[in-house]
């Protein structure tokens, strides 16, 4: 029932879409591709510019802003808290999975322990360096094993 | 109201009846994992740990009328030495299914079954419905509403802590890609009462901000504010500096009031800490892409908080040859933290990190070695460091299937030794598909 409760919302706004989209304004918004035109390498740093022109469409923001440089993929939560259906054109939901937001089985590091060259969290043993870390910056570890994801860590902590 | 009525049901059975498929596109993504761990623990008994893991992921595209998608990911574990986790020999999560309806104008998008939303402050995993578009003149609009998803049992609980329900949304303003300006809440049913842990309601409102006013200055991030302990949250703000083509300078800011941030981490008991206690971090990079194979940064970070503050700083160089088929990596960063952040009676956490790594892949085959090493200043648990070396050799049997094997071997105060081995099945239809491995 509840979820019936919080849902309706929900669906109503969809509803108020349907009938938006109907109309011949929003037939002028333009929608992004459901996936990437161009298969990419999986190699680090996608260099948007290599390939596309920075002339800015619309509301978009330029490409040059996405591409995966260090600064990028260190900071991506940024990016993807306004632009996650730009991120959806090449990424699947369990790419980001894989390292947060849920139950995660094994440390990303372990599962791709062929990709050295991603930006893993803590790698190696983790268990001695974080009570460094976890008083340093919880905050941090929070994001990741705040509201999920903290199955392991309820043997100690508790 | 007619009209909208028949939309609404009209929708609904497209969202009820996939199966009219047309021509679907179907991807499946698949990892069989085994590892075997054996653990030297100081005053323990030794331990074996072989734990086979299977993750899966299934994506069908272009159902029904083109515009609707099926997708799933989930795992499931069976521990056939000694158990791996604190609990039991077998578990398994369901991680994300659901249908997606993708309107052809405005991003429109309507979404229903388990799936995460990213918008805003909002990070999370829901079973419900979530329905998002843009709107005329640079606005837009994200709705989301339906059960939490609940992922374990603290210990000695019947619950996680996390209410049954939870809403939220996100709205947006849009100027010609050079602002955004957004708003966003979620709203979370009541926190059950635990017996061990103090616990808050999980409610948060938050603005977040996107500002390029050219194209060589970015400047982001958001506040969240805490209606439960009626104070701020958190604030966290970016700025990325592009003076020259391949140089990116960035600075970054964030601050957290911490019963007000952690209110809703129940494990940590976040409701019970100090309303007064505030951490700082501040701290800045500079990238620079060398030659387009050889890139370098350099970081620095500020760690402030009620315990002591700390610094960190350090650099990376990363390289790659033969158009990327080559990659390799070094690394060297020192903290430098004082008595309140050290482990037991220590008087410093300090410690030195230093890590390198090469790979290779090719068509058929493809290789890697990592090692990472810890030196603490002060000894832990009457060890120097902690050190960790990998090798990974891997095999293409096909484009998509591949079957790799890892092995790493390691001394660290926890474990004494620690020899770990990992054999890897993996399919991956989308491996060469649109927008590379998806
Ligand atoms: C290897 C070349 C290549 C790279 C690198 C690349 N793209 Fe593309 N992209 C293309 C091609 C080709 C198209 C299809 C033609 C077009 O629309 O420009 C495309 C189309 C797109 C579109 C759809 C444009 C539209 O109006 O329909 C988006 C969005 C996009 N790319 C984003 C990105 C982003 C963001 C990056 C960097 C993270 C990136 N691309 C990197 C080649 C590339
Ligand atoms: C044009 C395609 C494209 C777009 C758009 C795109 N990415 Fe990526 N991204 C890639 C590719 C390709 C990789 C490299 C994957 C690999 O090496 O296996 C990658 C890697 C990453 C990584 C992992 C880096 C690492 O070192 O492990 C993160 C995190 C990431 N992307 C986040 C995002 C976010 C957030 C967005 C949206 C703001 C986004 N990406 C948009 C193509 C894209
Ligand atoms: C290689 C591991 C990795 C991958 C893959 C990855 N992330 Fe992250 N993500 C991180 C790390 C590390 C942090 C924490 C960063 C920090 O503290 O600043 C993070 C933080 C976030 C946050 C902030 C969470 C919060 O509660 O504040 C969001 C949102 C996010 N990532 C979205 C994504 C999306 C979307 C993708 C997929 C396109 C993705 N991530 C893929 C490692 C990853
Ligand atoms: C990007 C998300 C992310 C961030 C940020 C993150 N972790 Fe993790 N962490 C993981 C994942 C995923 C695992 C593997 C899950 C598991 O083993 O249960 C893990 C595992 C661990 C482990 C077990 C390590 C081991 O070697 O077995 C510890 C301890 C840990 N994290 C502590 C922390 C602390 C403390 C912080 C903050 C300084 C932190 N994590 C930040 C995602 C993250
Ligand atoms: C093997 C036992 C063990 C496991 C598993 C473990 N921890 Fe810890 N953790 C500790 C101990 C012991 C300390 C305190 C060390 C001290 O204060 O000297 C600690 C400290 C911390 C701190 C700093 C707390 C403070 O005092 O401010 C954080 C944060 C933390 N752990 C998070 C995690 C997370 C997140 C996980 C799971 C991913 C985890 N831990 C798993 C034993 C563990």
């Amino acid at each position: 029932m509840k979820l019936l409760k919080t849902s309706l919302p929900v669906l109503a706004l969809a509803g108020l879409f349907m009938i938006l989209a109907a109309c011949a304004q929003m037939k002028s918004i333009s929608s992004l591709p459901d996936s990437h035109p161009e298969a990419l390498t999986t190699g680090q740093q996608v260099n948007c510019s290599e390939c596309h022109e920075d002339q800015q469409k619309g509301t978009m923001k330029a490409f040059a802003a996405f591409s995966h440089s260090a600064t990028f993929v260190k900071n991506h939560r940024f990016y993807s808290a306004s632009d996650d259906r730009l991120c959806s054109t090449c990424h699947k939901s369990s790419f980001c999975n894989d390292c947060h937001t849920n139950k995660v089985q094994m440390k990303p590091s372990t599962k791709y322990g062929y990709r050295p060259d991603r930006e893993m969290p803590h790698r190696g043993n983790f268990i001695t360096l974080h009570k460094i870390e976890g008083k340093l910056d919880p905050a941090s570890c929070y994001r990741c094993h705040g509201r999920a994801n903290n199955e392991r860590c309820v043997a100690c902590h508790n | 109201m007619k009209n909208i009525c028949c939309r609404l049901v009209c929708s609904a059975s497209l969202l009820a009846f996939p199966v009219a498929a047309s021509a679907a596109d179907i991807s499946v993504d698949s990892s069989t994992i085994f590892r075997i761990e054996n653990r030297d623990v100081t005053g323990a008994k030794k331990q074996t740990l072989l734990p086979a893991t299977q993750f899966l992921g299934l994506d069908v595209d272009k159902l029904a009328d083109g515009n609707l998608s099926l997708h799933f990911y989930g795992w499931g574990r069976a521990d056939l030495g000694d158990k791996s986790y604190n609990n039991d020999k077998v578990d398994g999560s369901f991680t994300y299914g659901y249908l997606q309806y993708r309107f052809k104008e405005a991003n429109a998008a309507i979404r229903a079954g388990r799936f995460f939303v990213r918008e805003g402050i909002i990070n999370e995993q829901v079973d419900g419905v979530n329905a998002r578009t843009e709107l005329p003149m640079g606005f837009g609009l994200s709705a989301f509403g339906g059960a939490t998803v609940h992922t374990k049992h603290l210990y000695a609980e019947n619950s996680d802590g996390k209410g049954d329900y939870i809403y939220g949304g996100r709205a947006n303003y849009r100027y010609k890609g050079m602002l955004e300006l957004g708003a966003s809440g979620l709203y979370e049913g009541k926190a059950p009462t635990l017996a061990n842990y103090t616990n808050g309601n999980h409610r948060l409102l938050g603005g977040d901000i996107w500002f390029s006013p050219h194209k060589t200055i970015e400047a982001m991030g958001h506040t969240s504010y805490n209606p439960e302990t009626k104070r701020v949250a958190e604030h966290t703000y970016l700025l990325n500096i592009k003076p020259v083509q391949h140089l990116v300078l960035s600075g970054e800011f964030n601050e957290h009031r911490e019963r007000s941030y952690f209110y809703a981490w129940t494990m940590f008991s976040g409701a019970a800490l100090d309303p007064a206690e505030k951490s700082r971090s501040v701290g800045g990079s500079a990238s620079y892409e060398i030659t387009r194979n050889f890139e370098v940064v350099a970081d620095y970070k500020h760690y402030t908080r009620e315990i002591g503050n700390a610094d960190r700083y350090g650099a990376d160089a990363r390289i790659k040859f033969l158009d990327n088929s080559v990659r390799g990596g070094l690394s060297y960063h020192y903290l430098r933290a004082g008595k309140g952040f050290a482990i037991g009676t220590n008087p410093t956490a300090s410690y030195h990190e230093v890590r390198g790594y090469a790979m290779h892949d090719s068509k058929n085959y493809f290789a890697a070695v990592d090692a990472l090493g810890y030196f603490f200043r002060d000894k832990i648990y009457n060890e120097k460091s902690a050190w960790e070396a990998m090798l990974s050799l891997g095999y293409h049997i096909t484009p998509a299937l591949a079957l790799s094997g890892d092995i790493s071997y390691g001394r660290n105060p926890e474990f004494i030794e620690d020899t770990k081995g990992l054999l890897r099945l993996t399919y991956n239809m989308t491996f060469d598909g649109k927008g590379g491995k998806k």
